[in-house]
């Protein structure tokens, strides 16, 4: 049913857990795992712009994904996507890649003291071209304070 | 449509500024020179059309003229846009106070106060974007909108409340320019149409570039000149065209409202036109300090411009460094606002210095380009060509080259405060890019850095 999976991910508690159900989905299906890191260009810079910093954190976090699926015995594609936001970036990339799930793990975030999703979530829900599963990992129910994700 | 709310962005703001500084010189000629320029300004979108969905990068018309004839000519392109977004900063947050003294008149009739709020705009949006506040295009989508809804409404009422083809006509020949007058405000006039670079520009952040830019320009073209034909008729139907240089000079859009008869419509039209002026001048103010960053880090990634001016911030991730520079140098151009409100129409001269420059070379490229890589893929190609030696030579960019290059070189005959200024931002740059070249001594095709790296 899911023969390629999207996970998108942005460092957070979440993202661990998420590509290892991802690779168990793939699995039933002898499907295909992409995750995708996204870095977000700033308007006063052109979209190719190489920051290597925010290059190199990106390429972290897919490592440490890489690992995860590698407990999971399964082999994952990565691949980092600059974009100005994140949410259109998600759904370009899984209507170019012809994705059957878009898996996303979202970690607990408030915004003006009440539970919030961000803009990635509810933009990618609304626009997707195929199935969504959002995956908040148990325990991370409280306030994360300090992470780089955007989602 | 993000695209073409772009270009409408920068292009539709210099209406409310373009009109005043084209009727100082041309008078009752403005309609004329506007025409005329807006007949260039056709082949200059035409020029940029084909070179844009052929190279869809961010350096715009600097991209083309660097892959046409090397590094040099490249940096000469690119400084000379700078000069263009610089001005573009200065003389859309110049103009924004007077609209604006609708609510309060001493922003329009003190220098002092007027010129202070425009620098105080530059910086606010300086800091805005060394912050890097997220923008949505809807934003520039929305503003676009009713942008052109607005001006359409005032051409349209204007022409059933104020056209007076008798009027207008005996204004026109009444007022009518000497010859040098005429062809200054046709070069004058192309200060009206200058936001080709940022449509331009913008094409590696579209899906499908060879497609949609070809497509926006067009359809700027078409909402450009009909818009401004129709206001420029309308303006001179309203007012004479001495009035419209001096007491209207800065925001001539908004005399147009001061003089449409039917009260309750003036009511509406006269704070409705201050509020979008205003927000469409702070939009271009805006774009112009965007473009400007974004055409330095793309120049720093060829090594065109020192390192420093494209280091990026540690935390906001934005090249402030230029930010700041430009930012500064557009704030020391609207300085003398303070003492001499009459340098506006040199601010406009010194914008088209730039970005004639920056036209010139986009022409000659695309012609050059026509000869050296004939086979290279163009996605739209300019029709009515000549054929030379076996090469189809677009006669649109013939005409545009030596009209643009006839245009500058009289207003750097005739506009001193330009001819010094903009030869000396010049000057400056290749000052820095021979030190450049100096201090790297390398071919100069190995200048490719990356301008995060120290």
């Amino acid at each position: 049913m899911f023969k390629k999976i999207l996970v998108p991910v942005a460092g957070t508690v979440a993202d661990t857990e998420t590509i290892k159900l991802a690779c168990r989905l793939a699995k039933k299906d002898k499907g295909k795992v992409l995750a995708v890191s996204i870095v977000t260009i700033k308007r006063a810079l052109p979209l190719d712009a190489e920051i290597d910093s925010e290059i190199k954190k990106a390429e972290d976090i897919l490592d440490s994904v890489e690992t995860a699926a590698d407990e999971e015995d399964c082999e994952i594609e990565t691949d980092v996507l600059q974009s100005r936001e994140v949410g259109p970036a998600i759904v370009d990339e899984a209507v170019e890649r012809s994705v059957s799930l878009i898996l996303m793990g979202i970690a607990y975030k408030q915004r003006f003291g009440q539970f919030s999703l961000g803009e990635a979530v509810p933009y990618v829900l609304k626009n997707s071209p195929c199935p969504v599963i959002l995956y908040q990992q148990y325990g991370s129910g409280k306030p994360v304070s300090g992470q780089s994700g955007q989602l | 449509m993000a695209v073409f709310s772009a270009g409408y962005g920068n292009v539709g703001s210099s209406i409310y500024y373009a009109l005043g500084i084209v009727a100082l010189v041309a008078m009752g000629a403005t309609p004329v020179a506007l025409g005329v320029a807006g007949i260039l300004f056709i082949f200059t979108a035409l020029t940029y059309a084909e070179g844009t969905a052929a190279i869809p990068e961010a350096g715009g018309s600097a991209s083309f003229t660097r892959r046409a004839f090397g590094n040099t000519a490249g940096f000469i392109a690119g400084w000379a846009l700078m000069l263009s977004y610089i001005v573009t900063i200065s003389i859309s947050a110049f103009t924004i106070p007077p609209y604006l003294s609708f609510f309060w008149e001493p922003f329009k009739s003190d220098p002092a106060i007027g010129t202070g709020a425009s620098i105080a705009i530059v910086f606010f949006l300086m800091m805005i974007n060394i912050i890097g506040v997220k923008e949505t295009s809807l934003v520039n989508i929305g503003a676009t909108i009713i942008d052109i809804l607005t001006q359409v409404s005032l051409v349209v009422i204007g022409f059933i409340t104020l056209f007076n083809p008798s009027v207008l006509i005996s204004r026109i020949i009444d007022n009518w320019p000497s010859a040098d007058n005429l062809v200054l405000g046709i070069a004058m006039a192309t200060i009206a149409y200058t936001g080709i670079e940022t449509m331009s520009q913008m094409a590696e952040e579209t899906k499908k570039p060879e497609r949609s830019v070809p497509r926006a320009l067009v359809m700027m073209i078409i909402a450009v000149l009909v818009i401004f034909a129709g206001i420029s008729l309308v303006s001179l139907s309203a007012m004479p065209p001495e009035e419209l240089a001096s007491e209207w000079a800065r925001d001539p859009v908004a005399g147009i409202a001061y003089y449409i008869p039917v009260q309750i419509i003036r009511v509406v039209l006269e704070p409705l036109i201050a509020v979008l002026a205003g927000t469409i001048l702070f939009i271009a103010t805006n774009a112009g300090i965007i473009g400007i960053s974004r055409l330095t880090f793309s120049q720093g990634t060829h090594g065109l411009v020192p390192r420093a001016l494209s280091k990026v911030h540690n935390r906001f991730k934005t090249p402030y460094v230029a930010i700041i520079v430009f930012c500064l140098i557009a704030v020391a151009l609207i300085v003398p606002g303070f003492f001499a409100i009459d340098m506006f129409s040199d601010m406009g001269a010194l914008y088209a210095i730039g970005s004639l420059l920056a036209f010139m070379s986009a022409h000659a490229a695309i012609i050059s380009l026509r000869v050296k890589e004939p086979e290279m893929p163009r996605p739209f190609k300019i029709g009515w060509n000549i054929r030379v030696k076996g090469r189809d030579i677009p006669v649109s960019a013939l005409i545009g080259l030596l009209a643009t290059f006839s245009i500058w070189v009289l207003l750097l005959v005739n506009q001193p405060y330009s001819r010094w200024i903009g030869l000396g931002w010049m000057f400056l740059g290749l000052v820095i890019y021979l030190i450049l070249r100096w201090i790297r001594r390398k071919p100069k095709d190995q200048w490719v850095v990356r301008p995060g790296e120290k």
